[in-house]
């Protein structure tokens, strides 16, 4: 199963693009991340890792209409596949497992630390 | 609407443009003016600027940059595919065009082929010698009351320029005897061969001079003794089989014996050095003492020949500066003045005037006739793409309205006529492939039939098909292309918008030009050889055989004479030293009269017994024949001689003792013959005289009775071989020998009149596309004008009429031109033909019979046609 490679950014903008069902093309999901993480995301990067995505097939993209305030240029959707909705869980999987073999201890010593 | 949207920073836009990856430009090159509309509304241009600069920068990554081997590729051979794809189709919908197209190119294409080969295996002679540069041959030019060239100069001249001057690395004389009898032995058995290129007794620098490696033997040593010789491979193979050739024994002409020493690798095909034995030059003193002599600068025998390797940076000039003094020195009373040229390698082969194959300007005839030909074929298929133009308007007009450029179509239509041009080339190949063999027979040449490993060929013909290609295409690439997509698809285009008409019937012009030229010629050469063959030459040259003398005493002489008079079939015998015209002549400065001095021209000495004058019909005008004697006792002489002399009135002549021969030949004149042909009709009526002198004789002239020839030769062969044992019977006519001095102009005869026909051909099948397109377009004008009332006469002339134009047209710019060829042609003869009018007429009216021909089924049928069936047909 080790088949799922997704990395950490890559996991926040497959996750993004569920969480903005239809709307998900590049400037939402960028304002999105940005809003919802307080973190910048570069064009560059968001499309590296969409282009990265949608190679692997964890995305498909279809084109949208184009609009005025794009000078004409026209929007690209994407889409969870259900091999990218695997993945995605796969990845929540394990890290749950790993969560759970967690000893309770840590979690109390680092408690009983404060 | 614009001006609501802000820009952002224009290069770094551009830069964006050209990094990404075209399959995603649109979609982030939208969210890039997004995000900067939002942050110019939000922060402000300044801002906004920086962000987007910081943006596309960022973007810049692997990813996102356009892969290093474009896209566009693969598009264009995707479009490729599609022109050929497409091409193909016209090809096949239009059988009978492109077979008309494809037969004409490939028809010149071929000669081209031909051509080419044979061009170049023309200037390839002599050039693997590895001084090639620096290898002259000493020539001489005799400048008497007129200048002529010979190839070969006196014997001592190698010599002094050997011993006396340090020009040549290398100087190396030789001398070349052809048609020599060679006897060896083989298993014990005598045997004798005929060798036609014969036996050269040649000085050992001749081999450092060239290269010619030997196989066996040393080139060192192997002709330093007198009586060795060397010989070919493939002429020691033919002698002495499988045995081994070194030591074993030659004998020349029955007098000079020679030792084997050495085998030559066989000589290559491009050379002129012809020869393919080699002897030691010391022997010739057996064979010639005269001519070994180091004093024999009396006479230039031919086939003696100089050859010299110049050292590095010696000019010829300088040595022929050099040479003049012997003149003066050797001959000084001779009106015969010498002037010794140096021939340098390259020209040996191309220049006539040496005894060169052929002439330089004859390489030139055939390179324009090669480029003739293409030009005729592409004329053709211009002419025809031209005229189907109308039918592949609409698609030119579909095509440009979905946006191709005018640079793609034409390249389209570049792309099918290469398609074209390259069938007809390999169908030209392999045409060319099989005529070389008889090319190689009609030039008589040795050119290899394994032509195609030759580079240089190959890129010729890679270079002629770009070229056929080009020619060919250009311009009616140029015209499709020029549509107006708006007219071509309302199938507005008329005829007159197609590049015009009148392109097309210039081309027509040209080729009719062209091939009422070559008629033009080929009538010309055929009257004037008819005329050199058939005009009266001033003697008899039927059914008299020339049979060669064995040497032997006077007396035996005479008694085979009679002998053979003897015989039913045989009407006269003369014994002589050639038949009255010969390329064998002796030609002597004589003194006349009184006179102190020698005349300044040659007189052709025919030396002959008294019969020679009823033998060849010879018409004496005045005096008597000479009496039969054995020495010179008198003489006859023509009228040319007399003219020269200044003599009008031929009586005063008779009584006047000529000197001949530095006056060992005397003789006071009996008698005047008229004016025989003693040379080919190229060359005047030189003077000539006739004495009798047994011991210059070589010939028996015999006049066989017509109808019994074959016996007759019979019996003349028997009784010559019963007189002279161990000898070769040696015989040829007298007229056949005639016929020989118009060999290079046989040649060229059926040289011209093939590349005519080749050249009608192909205008006839563009004469036929022509038409058939012409009839397509208005069959239904002619079913109109036959409602209407109009004979079948008047729709023949309807199309003829623009045939006969367009030929009389060509006739009027050909005939001068050929006029001025042949014109030219003929003042190589002294005897010529008049150009007269029935020549330009029968050219004219050949052509038009042609054409009447390519045209007339087309014509008659669509004429005939009921008007009904061609007003139907839409």
């Amino acid at each position: 199963m080790k088949d799922y490679q997704l990395g950490e950014f890559e996991e926040i903008v497959i996750l993004t693009v569920g969480i903005l069902n239809n709307a998900a093309y590049s400037v939402a999901i960028k304002d999105e991340i940005e809003s919802r993480l307080k973190r910048t995301v570069s064009m560059g990067a968001l499309h590296t890792a969409l282009n990265r995505m949608e190679d692997k097939g964890y995305l498909k993209s279809f084109s949208g209409e184009a609009t005025e305030e794009r000078a004409g240029r026209p929007r690209r959707y994407f889409e969870m596949t259900a091999l990218g909705k695997k993945a995605i869980q796969y990845a929540k999987d394990t890290r749950d497992e790993l969560w759970a073999a967690i000893p309770k201890t840590i979690w109390q010593s680092n408690l009983s630390g404060i | 609407m614009k001006k609501q949207h802000p820009f952002p920073p224009k290069y770094f836009l551009r830069f964006f443009r050209w990094f990404c990856h075209p399959r995603m430009l649109d979609y982030i090159e939208g969210d890039l003016i997004e995000v900067y509309d939002r942050n110019f509304k939000k922060l402000g241009k300044r801002k906004a600027d920086w962000k987007f600069i910081l943006d596309v920068l960022l973007l810049f990554r692997p990813g996102i940059i356009r892969p290093r081997k474009p896209i566009p590729n693969l598009t264009t051979y995707g479009m490729y595919k599609s022109y050929f794809k497409i091409g193909w189709r016209t090809l096949i919908r239009n059988k009978e065009y492109a077979l008309i197209n494809i037969a004409g190119l490939a028809l010149s294409v071929t000669c081209c082929i031909l051509i080419f080969v044979l061009v170049k295996h023309h200037l390839s002679f002599d050039d693997f010698h590895q001084n090639k540069d620096r290898i002259y041959r000493v020539v001489t030019e005799q400048h008497r009351e007129s200048v002529s060239y010979v190839n070969s100069v006196p014997s001592p001249l190698g010599l002094v320029l050997r011993e006396n001057h340090t020009y040549g690395e290398k100087v190396a004389r030789m001398f070349h005897d052809s048609n020599s009898v060679i006897t060896f032995e083989r298993n014990g058995e005598m045997q004798m061969i005929k060798e036609p290129d014969g036996f050269a007794f040649t000085e050992p620098e001749f081999f450092e001079i060239f290269d010619f490696p030997l196989v066996q033997g040393s080139i060192v040593t192997a002709l330093n003794e007198p009586n060795s010789a060397i010989l070919t491979e493939r002429l020691a193979k033919k002698y002495f089989a499988e045995q081994n050739p070194i030591g074993q024994v030659i004998t020349y002409d029955n007098q000079v014996s020679f030792t084997i020493t050495g085998i030559l690798k066989d000589l290559p095909i491009t050379t002129d050095i012809r020869p393919e034995i080699f002897v030691s030059y010391s022997s010739l003193k057996e064979y010639n003492p005269w001519l070994a002599s180091d004093n024999a600068w009396g006479g230039i025998s031919s086939g003696m020949y100089c050859y010299t390797l110049l050292r590095a940076g010696v000019s010829p000039e300088e040595v022929e500066e050099a040479l003049k003094p012997y003149v003066k020195q050797n001959r000084p009373e001779s009106k015969n003045v010498h002037h010794y040229k140096l021939q340098p390698l390259s020209d040996i082969h191309l220049n006539g005037r040496y005894g060169g194959v052929l002439e330089m300007s004859d390489i030139g005839i055939l390179i324009a006739i090669g480029i003739f030909l293409l030009l005729t074929a592409c004329v053709n298929f211009v002419n025809l793409a031209t005229a189907q133009a109308l039918k592949r308007s609409k698609e030119v007009g579909v095509r440009k309205v979905l946006g191709s450029f005018r640079a793609q179509l034409f390249w389209q239509f570049i792309f099918e006529t290469a398609i074209i041009a390259t069938i007809s080339i390999l169908i030209a190949i392999a045409a060319a492939f099989a005529l070389v063999p008889y090319v190689n027979d009609f030039f008589q040449t040795q050119i290899p039939v394994n032509f195609l490993s030759d580079g240089i060929l190959v890129l010729f013909i890679v270079g002629l098909d770009v070229l056929v290609t080009l020619l060919a295409g250009c311009y009616p690439a140029f015209i499709l292309t020029d549509f107006k997509p708006v007219a071509a698809l309302k199938g507005k285009l008329s005829m007159q918008q197609l590049g015009g008409f009148n392109t097309r019937r210039s081309l027509i012009v040209m080729q009719f030009v062209i091939s009422q030229v070559l008629i033009i010629g080929v009538i010309v050469i055929m009257n004037q050889m008819r005329f050199a063959k058939e005009a009266d030459l001033g003697f008899d040259k039927e059914s008299i055989v020339m049979v060669k003398l064995g040497t032997d005493s006077v007396n035996s002489m005479h008694v085979l004479k009679n002998e053979f008079l003897r015989l039913p079939g045989v009407n006269k015998v003369s014994l002589c030293y050639a038949a009255p015209a010969s390329s064998d002549s002796w030609g002597n400065s004589i003194r006349f009269g009184n006179d102190s001095e020698e005349v300044n021209f040659r007189t052709n000495m025919k030396l002959a017994d008294a019969d020679y004058i009823s033998t060849f019909d010879l018409e004496l005008l005045i005096g008597r024949n000479i009496t039969p004697a054995d020495t010179v006792r008198e003489m006859l002489v023509n009228e040319a001689l007399l003219q020269h002399l200044g003599i009008t009135n031929y009586e005063d002549a008779i009584g006047q003792v000529i000197y001949a021969n530095g006056g060992s030949m005397k003789g006071p004149i009996v008698g005047v013959v008229r004016d025989f042909h003693d040379n080919s009709f190229h060359a005047g009526i030189s003077p000539a005289l006739i004495a009798s002198a047994s011991s210059m004789y070589s010939n028996y002239a015999i006049k066989i009775n017509g109808n019994s020839v074959k016996e007759t030769l019979e019996e003349i062969q028997q009784l010559w071989e019963e007189q002279y044992t161990g000898k070769m019977f040696e015989y040829s006519f007298v007229d056949e020998d005639i016929a020989q001095f118009y060999e290079s102009e046989d040649t060229l005869l059926k040289g011209i009149q093939f590349f005519s026909f080749i050249a009608i051909f192909i205008g006839c099948l563009g004469l036929y596309g022509l038409i058939s397109f012409m009839i397509s377009q208005k069959t239904k004008e002619v079913g109109i004008r036959k409602v209407m009332g109009g004979g079948v006469a008047h729709i023949i002339w309807l199309f003829g009429q623009e045939f006969v134009r367009l030929i009389l047209i060509a006739f009027l710019i050909a005939a001068p031109i050929g006029w001025w060829f042949m014109n030219q042609w003929l003042q190589d003869f002294e005897f010529k033909i008049k150009l007269d009018v029935w020549t330009f007429v029968l050219a004219a009216g050949s052509t038009l019979v042609i054409a009447a021909f390519t045209v007339g089924y087309q014509v008659l049928r669509v004429a005939y046609v009921n008007p009904v069936l061609s007003l139907k047909s839409e």
